[in-house]
């Protein structure tokens, strides 16, 4: 009869035990995407990519996420690192971040950028590889959000490794793009860090705007070299408004964001003709996107409806190997499946070409259609 | 030296105003009292689309909530409303 008790005690120690949920919690989510592509003449299908997010909640205060990029282009299977960071929730206002984050320069690459976010199959110009500004790096972050009677504002500060200088020495980088910053590379090429951060105010009392403003400074040249003293200035501004408009029966989303760059003036070598140039080294991109979507309509299928418009304009120096200047429009309708799911159909065109001043007209036109599919999950 | 100490002094009175500062920032009682429906719709659809509350458990609408309210900077108050009417929901 004790050992019949002992074990019905046991048991409903067991199944009470199995019944606390416990502080640990892992989430496995992400987002995918995949589509077919028309560009000129050739009409191929894409890998697109799949980003596992990996969510770790340790305890009420921790948090460990990371994002991995499998994405399968020219035949190869190509895996990347997106973030892979540690928060502890210091207290309700702020948040102590350490690892491989997301920046937070502006709002694109911290937060639209994945694929069943951003609502086209492309990234606005500046905004993707090679782009103007930082998307990620190594460091550790104090961010938060903080309310201001009806209005709300949000914070980070953040110290990296930060850019580093292409002083067009090392022959593996690509020496005629000297002076172009080079990001997310892992180790830091000298002993000084980058300090930066962003503010922004919501000003509505349902949060439905958001100004930003972003900055980053730091010495970008390589340590003991001619270039070590070379430092450089980064700026971005973004602002967001998305609100139902009564009068259209639906919902506005407007984005915005304006990235600039400037890195101290240098003479480099060019390779081409064995001469030493320089020039002004200052870079921009900036996109105006807006977005309706039909909301209360008679049927689902215009419900599930969204259309989109983008420009965007990239600027690379005057007097540089790499100088460009570049414009972009794109334009899309979007069909959501359901919240996460959507399939994009876009077509956009793109003129690139030399300065302005140079009296040059644009030496290409890139047009392109994408039908690509994306989810979260 | 004595730059060392001006530089000391400004960073000592920059991190006393913004600890006075964020001793005194509360929102209206209209903010306080939003209820988590409001702030779910409010605050989601400036990224995304509003989640259905029927996409995660519980525990795991736990986990998506700390993401967020690091990835978004929300505030703790607004985490906990979101949360628990999604959990209330689903």
């Amino acid at each position: 009869m004790r050992k019949v008790l002992l074990i019905l005690v046991l048991c409903t120690a067991m199944l009470s035990a199995q019944e606390k949920p416990g502080e640990s919690r892992f989430l496995l989510r992400g987002y995918a995407h995949s589509g077919v592509e028309v560009r000129g003449d050739e009409t191929t299908f894409v890998g697109g990519s799949f980003n596992p997010i990996f969510l770790w909640r340790q305890s009420d205060k921790l948090l460990f996420e990371a994002e991995l990029e499998v994405e399968y282009e020219n035949g190869e299977t190509l895996i990347g690192l997106e973030y892979a960071n540690m928060s502890y929730i210091i207290n309700d206002y702020a948040t102590l971040r350490l690892g491989k984050f997301l920046l937070p320069f502006g709002t694109f690459a911290a937060k639209l950028h994945p694929a069943w976010i951003n609502r086209l199959s492309s990234k606005p110009l500046g905004f993707g590889h090679d782009g103007v500004g930082p998307a990620r790096d190594l460091g550790v972050e104090l961010r938060g959000g903080i309310p201001l009677g009806e209005a709300k504002m949000t914070y980070s500060v953040y110290m990296i490794n930060g850019p580093a200088l292409n002083d067009g020495t090392n022959p593996n980088v690509e020496p005629e793009e000297a002076g172009m910053l080079l990001y997310d590379l892992g180790e830091d090429n000298n002993n000084n860090k980058a300090i930066g951060g962003r503010v922004s105010f919501l000003p509505l009392s349902n949060s439905s705007m958001e100004i930003g403003f972003s900055g980053l400074y730091g010495k970008v040249g390589n340590v003991e070299s001619k270039y070590e003293d070379v430092a450089a200035l980064l700026y971005a501004v973004d602002f967001s408004y998305v609100s139902k408009v009564s009068f259209l029966s639906g919902v506005v989303d407007i984005k915005a964001q304006l990235n600039g760059v400037q890195v101290d003036d240098a003479s480099y070598f060019n390779v081409e003709d064995s001469s030493n140039y320089s020039f002004s080294n200052k870079s921009s991109a900036y996109y105006v996107q807006m977005s309706y979507r039909p909301v209360n309509m008679s049927t689902d299928f215009l419900n599930s409806l969204e259309f989109v418009g983008r420009y965007s304009e990239l600027s690379f120096p005057e007097g540089a190997l790499w100088t460009s200047d570049q414009t972009q429009y794109a334009f899309g309708l979007n069909y959501w499946v359901d919240w996460r799911t959507v399939v994009k159909l876009s077509y956009q065109f793109a003129d690139t070409g030399a300065h302005e001043s140079e009296g040059e007209e644009g030496e290409a036109s890139n047009d392109a259609i994408f039908l690509h599919w994306a989810f979260g999950f | 030296m004595k730059v060392k100490h001006v530089k000391l002094f400004l960073v000592s009175v920059s991190l006393f105003f913004g600890a006075l500062f964020l001793a005194s920032c509360t929102p209206s009682q209209a903010q306080a009292s939003k209820p988590g429906a409001l702030l779910w719709g409010e605050n989601c659809v400036r990224c995304h689309n509003a989640p259905s509350p029927s996409a995660f458990s519980d525990s795991q609408w736990e986990v998506v909530g700390k993401h967020m309210r690091i990835r978004a900077s929300l505030t703790a108050d607004e985490v906990d409303k979101i949360v628990e009417f999604l959990k209330m929901a689903n």
